[in-house]
């Protein structure tokens, strides 16, 4: 049974290196790092990659249709936009004609627009007959296109998908279902393999690896499922000659009967029926360090599994139904589908003639040949053409809105400002700050915000007061080559030594009592003990989530407070000891003032610095969210930025470094203080760290920044709010700051936050040029001064990190929303959390991947559009040394945009080079305070100048 | 008070606050099919929130009552006459609102205010967010019912509710086709287990003559094949509901539906629903010791099944609901043997816990990163062994349980497709080509 030869080895190696490329690259969901759902089809051009990668998983590639058509009735798609997006497409011969004098544009605008050819031919003639008939505005015309179809010629018919596997073919011929059955068993078998400790016992003997596993456990007696009876047979055989994986996975194509050139499609199509799980054996074979299990683990071995169910399910059913079992026989025993009826086709024909004016007599006329003619034309505009178009269009009109709005906001003369600034604030790039920047900046004009990535140039292994081992703060392509610790001060380590052990004695009883309450006998007495408890704590919890999270807080802090601690940024001689795993612990006084100035110089803050710096890292806290780590900060690899923050504000306040810096050209005043702090994205707290150490003078400035932070996080709380529909509209501030706090504490709440849902476009450049915008949270904006780098060296470093960073946030949440079902996790509501490693539906299914409806829903789907001050020459002279950049770039994953920092000429990289690009040039509205514009609405709001955010509405006032 | 005011006050207090979530939901019922447009949210969910809170508030006033602080204690049998008289039968309409009953109708009043208080942020925006609430006002009152049936024919009315509350939660992501499947399968095995109960009922009717609870209280003087008959057929609905061996294989299936769903109903009131129809037939149990021997026999080897299962399973809900089972096949001895006091508080203790737990069940993750993972297994602590492995796989299969069950119905299967098949292929043959309507 096992003379494999090389050949097949080598179509199952081609299979399971493909497989790692298309099946989801999600690790466990504790640290969730958004990146592009498709990344294997980088290398291709955007709208032929999406359609190739959607149709192989069985996906939809962009937005439904109706989607897009409700977009255009709604008007959020334009005339123009439409217009420009048909144009470009390469097929789009203007000169071509048509039968019935038809332009090829006209059809396809028809298509689009009319959606006439997806009728459902019984629903269709119902409402001919009882109305009201869509067909009842020129009823000879009707009689003439029907009469016509029915002589023929018909259009072909859509090809059913051919089938992949046994089990497609099976359920053509209306058989059993072999799936159900396989689909269980391995599930279980899958989670208890990669349980990363939810339950109390694991797969007996897991450390042989997921094939050996599985045979020694049948080998012993236990029994297969019926359906896939004959399995427990080879697994015997393979627990006893300990057969490699490929050599299984050879033996059941065998006996399956799959010929030789097919293997490798199949092999693949067996990987991805289960998506899920089998992504998450390659993306722990290919990271071994996010296995907290420690076994080895093999997509292998999981396909090896598979296939030796597979074979027996198939091989049952196809038995049961009578047909052959042999993959050369059994496709052909599939029953043709049923032809397109007569009267969608009439349908298409009627409205295609209603275009062309066409008169009955004409239609009558027609010949076979410009009908088949105009069949084929309909063909070939197919559902992926006609996402393309739409999804053109419906970037085009938010393009030309938001670069209107910078063009307009740029022509502005704006006085310049010599004095100090009162605060300087620097948050992350996130688009969720935007909205607390510019209620900063509202309040006066002498704050400033930056926008820098999340880790602040930390690129660090931060282990935490309580961490048990180091986690990566910093972007997931950077491999930190420092470990930073939170140690306590010295005069509370023995409240610390003693807090530790309470701490861990305390967790111990949690733990125990949740793996007791499981037991025949703890459950039984925890029942009695703390059943009560539960209903008291239950009642608290939902009905004031708020206050009785506050209240648990309160009494933590008062029985046992933290320890104070600070952070050990500084190595102070090079022959320290290094961590555990082998990593310097802080860095060197030269590598801490590289990378403080290297930051600094980043955003562009080299001289001006104010008296009191802000640095605001962000996470997000939630409950009851399997998704938490999503709304973390993706710069610091789906953590909270909060060490980082504050580990560079303990740098930057240091004299040794500050020192340093001025050898090299930054004067960082003595009067100047960093501040580093946490802002929480869900509930909108803003908590500082070591204000301890904060010298008596920088009180006042700190106490002046701190009063605007207060009112900051209000209105950006009351502008987050507005989207949420549980929140009335018109809330004041305070109470918009109650009710995301009330959000982020509440147990049952599947939406603590939007995340980054309304993400659409990333600025690269001055803050100067947006700032006064409202841009409706919608950008990220990363400050970077281009009349300081000459060389584009501080831009090539930007583009680097920022460019796949953003690019991965949009393309997860464009893919999670265009198919929540295959590339998203549809609704949260029945997830189960399993093994620690993700969340499946329910009971025993697949684990979902990408993100859940209540985390994309008021999402619009579109590339990043990417805004960055520099030339296009230099773009492009960047673009050619940062292949990933080229890649998003030169595919058009992005849609990048550049603007002259001198001239302010906006031109769009598309089609391999930069041109022009269409910009809204209508006087952008303009309103005193951000929640004058969007105060009264649920939606997106268009971009538009809101003045107290900037220091002109004299001059404003005069030109309006 | 009086003993008679009392008493007129018990006699309307409890079928209102039985009846009047059930009223709610036709409201909302109404309300939708009235005007084209759903109502808000906020209107469903206050119309049932109303009716639940008032249900609650009567049932604590009830239970107050009972303890005797009005003045004596209103009498528990309240007799509103007869539902329905055929020739000698008789459907009595009692209820019996007796120290158990009141545990157990403030337990269930309490527990359904809490998960529709939940629910009405947890299902915000659902597609079937009125259609949840809904169902969750019919099953408020199928519970009461339960409670406070004071004769089998409205137990069983609601014991029905609460059958089809749970079916219809469990497939209530419909679009997919696994819920609808598990959903099948509750409902399959409630239909076949219930006989059980319809066949007990028309028993007890025909030896005791009456079909209240009081009456079975004469069960004793049965001849022992009849009250262990009797006994064996009750046992079989509990065993369907309580999803006791062997009949286990639909309840992690369960899991299929929202969570606060699978935390009223797997972790607190459906599940227990067969354990209070165990505590209401204890006279029967007591006549009868095969019963006892039966009973304990099922409820411990379900409880041993659980627990091994529940240290298998990878799965926070999965977990949670073998766990559960566990208890609830422990009580289900508890109550073969007699201690059905000592039954009542396991089951209220117990279902606190477990709604609890159920509702806190997405928060695994948040848990592991804030209290740490118990370690996790080492190889060398695992099951190696013949035997351990085979315990294990056994666990891990949950037996293979539905498996047994499908095979029975395999060759009707076998049938029904190649019935399908042959209609297919008949349909191509002479309607190929044609239109559908034409």
């Amino acid at each position: 049974m096992h003379n494999s030869n090389s050949i097949d080895e080598d179509a199952i190696d081609a299979a399971i290196t493909r497989a790692y490329g298309i099946l989801p690259d999600q690790g466990p969901i504790g640290v969730f790092i958004h990146h592009n759902t498709l990344h294997s089809y980088q290398h291709l051009p955007f709208h032929r990659a999406i359609q190739e990668g959607a149709a192989r998983l069985g996906a939809h590639a962009y937005m439904a249709l109706e989607r897009f058509h409700a977009a255009w009735k709604s008007g959020r798609i334009e005339e123009i936009d439409l217009d420009e997006a048909l144009d470009d497409l390469p097929s789009a011969d203007e000169t071509l004609q048509l039968p019935l004098g038809l332009s090829r544009r006209q059809l396809r605008r028809a298509l689009l627009v009319e959606h006439i050819d997806d009728q459902d031919a019984a629903g269709l003639l119902w409402r001919i007959r009882n109305g009201p008939s869509p067909v009842a505005a020129d009823m000879p015309l009707w009689e003439a296109a029907l009469e016509r179809v029915t002589r023929g010629p018909l259009p072909t018919t859509k090809i059913a998908s051919p089938p992949l596997r046994h089990r497609d073919a099976l359920i053509a011929c209306g058989a059993r279902d072999p799936d159900i059955a396989v689909t269980h068993e391995l599930t279980s078998l899958c989670s208890s393999f990669l349980d990363q400790g939810q339950a109390g016992i694991a797969l007996p003997n897991r450390s042989e690896g997921f094939l050996m596993a599985v045979s020694l456990l049948f080998a012993s007696g236990a029994s297969v499922p019926r359906l896939c009876r004959g399995a427990e047979d080879d697994f015997r055989r393979i627990a006893i000659e300990r057969t490699p994986a490929k050599i299984v996975i050879a033996a059941a194509l065998d006996a399956l009967g799959v010929p030789e050139d097919e293997r490798k499609e199949y092999v693949i199509a067996t990987a991805l029926a289960l998506p899920g799980w089998a992504g998450m054996f390659s993306r722990l074979e290919r990271n071994p360090a996010e296995n907290r299990a420690h076994c080895p683990i093999s997509l292998a071995e999981f396909i090896a599994v598979r296939m030796v169910f597979d074979r027996h399910a198939a091989e049952r059913s196809a038995c049961e139904a009578l047909l052959p079992t042999s993959w050369k026989l059994l496709p052909k025993q599939i029953p043709l589908p049923e032809p397109i009826a007569t009267a969608s086709s009439a349908f298409l024909l009627w409205n295609l003639a209603r275009v062309a004016g066409a008169k009955p007599e004409q239609v009558r006329e027609m010949n076979d040949e410009s009908l088949a003619t105009l069949w084929h034309e309909t063909s070939i505009f197919h559902h992926g053409a006609r996402g393309q178009v739409w999804l053109e269009a419906y970037e085009s009109r938010y393009r030309r809105a938001i670069l209107g709005a910078v063009a307009n906001r740029r022509r502005m003369e704006l006085p310049t400002h010599a004095q100090r600034a009162r605060a300087q604030f620097i948050f992350c790039i996130d688009e969720r700050e935007e909205s607390i920047r510019r209620a900063l900046e509202e309040q006066d004009s002498a704050f400033v915000t930056f926008g820098a990535a999340g880790f602040f140039g930390m690129a660090i292994d931060y282990v935490g007061l309580y961490d048990h081992e180091p986690a990566a703060h910093c972007p997931v392509v950077v491999v930190p080559a420092h470990e930073v610790h939170e140690q306590p001060v010295l005069t509370q380590l023995s409240w610390h030594a003693r807090r530790a052990v309470l701490r861990d004695q305390w967790h111990g009883i949690e733990r125990a009592a949740a793996s007791w309450s499981r037991t025949l006998t703890g459950g039984a007495g925890l029942s009695l003990l703390l059943g009560p408890i539960a209903g008291i704590a239950a009642v608290l919890r939902v009905l004031a989530p708020r206050t009785s999270l506050d209240i648990r807080d309160r009494i933590e802090t008062r029985l046992a407070p933290r320890p104070d601690t600070r952070l050990g940024g500084i190595r102070q001689e090079p022959s320290a000891p290094l961590s555990r795993a082998g990593k310097p612990m802080g860095f060197s006084l030269q590598e801490a003032t590289d990378r403080v100035a290297g930051m600094l110089r980043s955003i562009g803050i080299v001289g001006n610095f104010s008296k009191i710096i802000l640095v605001l890292g962000h996470g997000s806290t939630s409950l009851n969210n399997p998704h938490e780590s999503a709304h973390d900060c993706g710069a610091c690899g789906g953590r909270r930025g909060g060490a980082n923050a504050r580990l560079f504000a303990d740098l930057a306040n240091r004299n040794d470094v500050r020192e340093s810096l001025r050898a090299i050209g930054i004067d960082i005043p003595s009067d100047t203080w960093f501040v580093g702090a946490l802002h929480d994205t869900a509930n909108d707290a803003v908590q500082c760290f070591d204000l301890e150490e904060l010298p008596s003078a920088s009180a006042a400035p700190f106490a002046d920044a701190w009063r605007a932070l207060e009112i900051a996080r209000r209105h950006s709380a009351l502008e987050r709010v507005r989207r949420f529909e549980s929140a009335p509209l018109g809330l004041s501030p305070d109470d918009a700051l109650r009710h995301v706090e009330e959000r982020a504490a509440h147990l049952a709440q599947p939406r603590p936050e939007y995340g980054h849902c309304t993400n659409a476009c990333a600025f690269v450049g001055r803050r100067s040029i947006t700032r006064g915008l409202h841009l409706d949270r919608r950008a990220f904006l990363v400050s970077y001064d281009p009349t300081t780098d000459p060389t584009n060296t501080i831009l090539e470093r930007i583009l680097a990190a920022v460019g796949p960073v953003g690019a991965g946030i949009s393309l997860e949440y464009y893919f999670s929303s265009v198919d929540l079902d295959r590339f998203g996790c549809g609704t949260k509501l029945p997830h189960n959390v399993t093994g620690l490693l993700g969340v499946s539906n329910g009971h025993r299914g697949d684990l979902r991947t990408g993100l859940p409806l209540q985390m994309v829903e008021i999402h619009e789907p579109m590339r990043l559009l990417l805004v960055v001050e520099a030339t296009p020459a230099a773009l492009l002279e960047i673009a050619g040394r940062q292949a990933e950049v080229r890649e998003l770039v030169v595919n058009e994953w992005v849609q990048l945009v550049s603007l002259d920092p001198t001239t302010g000429h906006m031109q769009r990289f598309h089609n391999g080079a930069f041109h022009d690009c269409r910009i809204d040039n209508t006087p952008l509205q303009s309103v005193n305070r951000s929640v004058e514009w969007h105060g009264s609405s649920r939606e997106y709001v268009s971009p538009a100048l809101v003045l107290d955010g900037l220091d002109l509405r004299p001059l404003a006032k005069a030109t309006a | 008070m009086t003993h008679t005011d009392l008493d007129a006050i018990q006699r309307i207090a409890l079928p209102v606050l039985i009846l009047l979530p059930i009223a709610a939901s036709v409201v909302v019922g109404l309300l939708i099919m009235a005007s084209s447009r759903y109502p808000s949210e906020r209107t469903a969910t206050r119309i049932l929130e109303i009716a639940l809170t008032i249900s609650l508030v009567l049932s604590a006033l009830v239970a107050i009552g009972a303890t005797g602080v009005f003045g004596t204690a209103p009498s528990a049998l309240v007799d509103y006459g007869a539902l329905l008289e055929i020739g000698t039968y008789r459907i009595p309409a009692v209820l019996l609102a007796d120290s158990k009953g009141i545990v157990f109708s403030l337990l269930c009043a309490f527990l359904t205010l809490l998960v529709a208080r939940f629910s009405r942020t947890y299902m915000h925006r659902e597609a079937g967010y009125f259609r949840f609430f809904i169902v969750l006002g019919g099953f408020a009152t199928g519970a009461q019912l339960v409670a406070l049936a004071g004769a089998l024919d409205i137990f069983f009315a609601g014991w029905e509710l609460i059958g089809i509350g749970s079916a219809l939660f469990i497939g209530f992501f419909h679009e997919r086709a696994e819920p609808v499947r598990s959903s099948l399968r509750a409902f399959a095995t409630y239909r076949l287990c219930d006989a059980g109960f319809l066949m007990a009922m028309v028993c007890v009717h025909e030896v005791l003559g009456s079909t209240t609870i009081n009456a079975l209280d004469g069960s004793i003087d049965l001849p022992l094949w009849e009250s262990t008959t009797i006994g064996l057929l009750f046992l079989l609905s509990v065993m369907g509901k309580s999803a006791q061996l062997p009949f286990s294989g639909w309840l992690p299936r369960a899991m299929e539906g929202p969570t606060p769903t699978s935390a009223l109903f797997y972790g607190g009131i459906s599940l227990h629903a067969g354990l209070f129809l165990m505590l209401r037939i204890s006279p029967i149990i007591s006549a009868s010791p095969v019963v006892q021997v039966v009973g304990a026999v099922v409820g411990i080897s379900t409880a041993i099944y659980a627990a091994a299962v529940a240290r298998t399973d990878p799965d926070a809900k999965g977990a949670l609901a073998h766990a559960t089972l566990c208890q609830v096949g422990l009580i289900l001895a508890e109550i073969s043997l007699g201690f059905t006091t000592l039954a009542l508080v396991h089951i209220s203790g117990h279902a606190l816990l477990r709604v609890w737990q159920y509702l806190r069940a997405p928060n695994a993750i948040h848990d592991a990163h804030r209290i740490g993972v118990h370690a996790v297994p080492v190889e060398d602590a695992q099951p190696q062994s013949v035997l351990e492995r085979r315990v294990y796989a056994a666990a891990l299969h949950r037996l293979r349980l539905d498996d047994r069950i499908d095979s029975i119905l395999d060759p009707f299967m076998v049938l029904a497709r190649a019935l399908d098949r042959f209609d297919q292929r008949m349909r191509t043959l002479f309607g190929g080509g044609k239109d559908v309507d034409s």
